[in-house]
């Protein structure tokens, strides 16, 4: 067992919680970092907390932001971390091109912030910082797939944000010796997933229509084709580029491609929904194979101002020096996601039949 | 008649600017923080401080920079504003973003949503390169070496990603190093010059350098704004590399400015790790091939001729300073 000490920004988050779970099997001390709000934003992590007054804490949240320079040198100060991970962030590429400043700051000043906390408080050869870079940094994809030495092309807001993180933290480890370094992360899912992202959004919506409590699912870019790995399996990853010999930067992927129509048909095979795509462009739509109904259609507000269109990562480095190996295949994380949105939906279902209220949390 | 907006009009590019677009029949308007304290030697040197109207604007305030756009109601639009130091940016990497990118993502996001027909230059570098053996040209990825390049970076992208989502009129200037006698003395070309011509007058100080062997690409800043504004009136928005396309080391640099003034560098010079950068950029080559057949741009003045215009301005200099004491 370890008695590490680390920080995780953006503990609230998918990635924030399973990496929380990790740590703490691991025997580490986790701190994290969550923003104030007046509505309660831990349930991904309800399950790992501590009260304040419980003895010999190993799990403990502190108010924070990463807009707030005074408030990450305070925390890194107090909590004095071996392993900072940097997952905070305005992570929703399509909300970026509504708040480009905004996810500016977050995303790119706020990874500044960080390491230059880390480097003013002496730490800058104690402390190790892994730096949630993405996929959505290759944008308009220069090659197929994409490795570590593919030129970025960012499409969005967020991906511009975002390679400003990923150079400042090649910054610093050039500059100051720090061991810093870039996990590029293809999309990683999970039944974590913010509800708003569009796995989640399909396995919400297509368990909600199977007990009727929705018609129809409305999406963007059907064609737009990604590389989906569990969340699960992608922190084990950050923790990994944190204990080699020397910081470098990796490409987590599964090297494996689907679109987003396929993700819908996988998602609606779990619950034996029969789909079928008719149609093109903006009047594609898919019905209910028996009953007729269309239960997906697109529209045109979910299209982005400049779209990523495909996304296929090459894991092989990750593969050779961390011995990455995805666990959970596509069809397994499709299957676990549609479970817990079922069993969600479940509950709404029988609220509603004893007369409560239930919400449907729009977009 | 045209009229263009110069943010960041009292720098050494933006008085250059100022100068070629008057001469082109433009009205000029510029920003400076404070104009009514703006150190406007730039603008008076080239004889067009009377001739331009200052704005009080700060980049990083969005709502300032509306007011001043629709006071000015440009056509043109240069962002020449930002700290522009490498060596601070390691000081000041969080005052650097914000005057660089931000700044740059607050007039993208004011173009857009006026929604008026307005051309937009924003001013990159070269440093955006990194290490560049091979001579880099508008397909070569970005490496950035520095808060400030990793800033400019961000700015690129920025308005790529503007262009190609909102269909703006805007595109990247990608100039490597220019100079000339406005370049302020914390700029190591600049102060090569002068101390060598110090010396020369018979100062008996030394020169102190950092790492000499770096490889850089200088031009005549004069000659580099006119690049911009051909970017401008280009029919499509393109981004673009500037530079002479030829390049020497810092200590060639440094032997041609005590050559122009009839010492040996060897005697005056000391080399100090102490001024060596955290993370420096061995060698940095520009290859201006697109902006010569595209825009029948090329520089004239390559090192040798830039050194000896700088040795010139600066003695120039000393003597007026001699004549006033």
């Amino acid at each position: 067992m370890s008695n590490k000490v680390a920080l995780i920004t953006g503990i609230t988050g998918q990635d924030g919680a399973y990496l929380a779970e990790l740590l703490l099997e691991k025997g580490y001390t986790v701190h994290g970092i969550k923003r104030r709000s007046s509505l309660f934003n831990t349930n991904r992590i309800d399950h790992i907390y501590q009260d304040p007054h419980v003895d010999n804490r190993r799990f403990i949240l502190h108010y924070g932001d990463l807009t707030d320079s005074t408030n990450i040198i305070n925390v890194i100060q107090k909590v004095q971390p071996d392993e900072v991970y940097n997952l905070a962030a305005q992570s929703h590429v399509a909300v970026s091109f509504e708040t480009p400043e905004y996810t500016a700051n977050c995303d790119a000043l706020g990874t500044l912030r960080v390491l230059e906390a880390i480097r003013i408080l002496g730490l800058a050869k104690k402390t190790r910082v892994y730096q949630a870079s993405t996929s959505e940094l290759y944008g308009l994809v220069q090659e197929t797939p994409q490795t570590e030495k593919t030129p970025f092309y960012p499409r969005s807001p967020y991906a511009v944000a975002k390679l400003y993180g990923y150079w400042i933290t090649v910054n610093y480890r050039e500059a100051y010796g720090m061991y810093a370094c870039n996990g590029i992360l293809f999309n990683h899912e999970s039944p974590l997933r913010g509800e708003t992202f569009v796995t989640r959004k399909i396995t919400r919506a297509m368990a909600r229509i199977k007990l009727g409590l929705q018609d129809c699912l409305f999406l963007g870019n059907l064609d737009a084709r990604r590389d989906w790995g569990h969340a699960r399996d992608y922190v084990k990853m950050m923790w990994l580029m944190l204990q080699q010999d020397k910081p470098e930067d990796f490409v987590i992927a599964t090297g494996v491609q689907h679109s987003v129509r396929q993700f819908v048909q996988a998602a609606a095979e779990e619950l034996g929904i029969p789909v079928r795509f008719e149609g093109q462009g903006v009047d594609e739509k898919g019905y209910h194979a028996e009953t007729g109904q269309c239960i997906v259609a697109v529209d045109p507000r979910y299209f982005r101002p400049t779209e990523v269109e495909t996304l296929l990562g090459d894991p092989s480095n990750a593969r050779e020096k961390l011995g990455w190996e995805p666990r959970i295949t596509f069809k397994q994380m499709v299957a676990e996601m549609i479970q817990a949105d079922l069993r969600d939906a479940e509950r709404d279902s029988l609220c509603k039949t004893q007369g409560f209220r239930t919400y449907d949390f729009h977009e | 008649m045209k009229s263009a907006l110069i943010i960041g009009i009292t720098g050494q590019d933006g008085a250059y600017l100022a100068r070629l677009l008057l001469e082109k029949g433009y009205a000029v308007a510029g920003t400076s923080r404070d104009a009514q304290m703006a150190r406007t030697a730039n603008l008076r040197l080239l004889g067009v401080a009377d001739k331009v109207t200052l704005h009080s604007a700060s980049p990083s305030d969005f709502r300032g920079l509306w007011q001043v756009i629709e006071k000015a109601r440009p056509d043109e639009i240069y962002n020449l504003a930002g700290q522009s130091s490498v060596g601070l940016s390691f000081d000041q990497p969080l005052e650097t973003f914000e005057s660089v990118a931000v700044a740059t993502l607050n007039i993208l996001e004011l173009l857009r949503l006026l929604g008026r027909p307005v051309r937009f230059y924003n001013a990159c570098s070269s440093e955006c390169f990194g290490h560049t053996p091979e001579p880099a040209n508008e397909e070569t990825p970005f490496k950035p070496r520095s808060p400030y390049a990793v800033a400019k970076a961000a700015t690129c992208w920025a308005v790529a990603n503007y262009r190609e989502a909102y269909g703006l009129f805007a595109c990247s200037g990608i100039l490597f190093n220019h100079e000339s006698p406005l370049r302020p003395t914390r700029f190591v070309t600049s102060k090569i010059v002068s101390t060598a011509c110090r010396i020369a007058a018979g100062s008996g100080e030394r020169l102190s350098l950092g790492n000499t062997d770096v490889v850089r690409d200088w031009g005549w800043a004069a000659e580099y704004v006119d690049a911009m504004w051909r970017m401008l009136q280009h029919p499509e928005p393109e981004d673009f590399v500037i530079a002479t396309g030829r390049s020497h080391s810092l200590m060639e640099f440094t032997a041609q400015a005590f050559a122009a003034v009839g010492l040996n560098h060897a005697d005056h010079v000391d080399t100090r790790p102490e001024l060596l950068r955290p993370a420096d950029i061995p060698v940095s080559k520009g290859d201006p091939s697109k902006a010569r057949e595209l825009l029948g741009w090329a520089a004239s003045k390559d090192m040798p001729l830039v050194v000896k215009e700088m040795v010139r301005a600066e003695q120039e200099r000393l003597r007026l300073q001699e004549k006033c004491s």
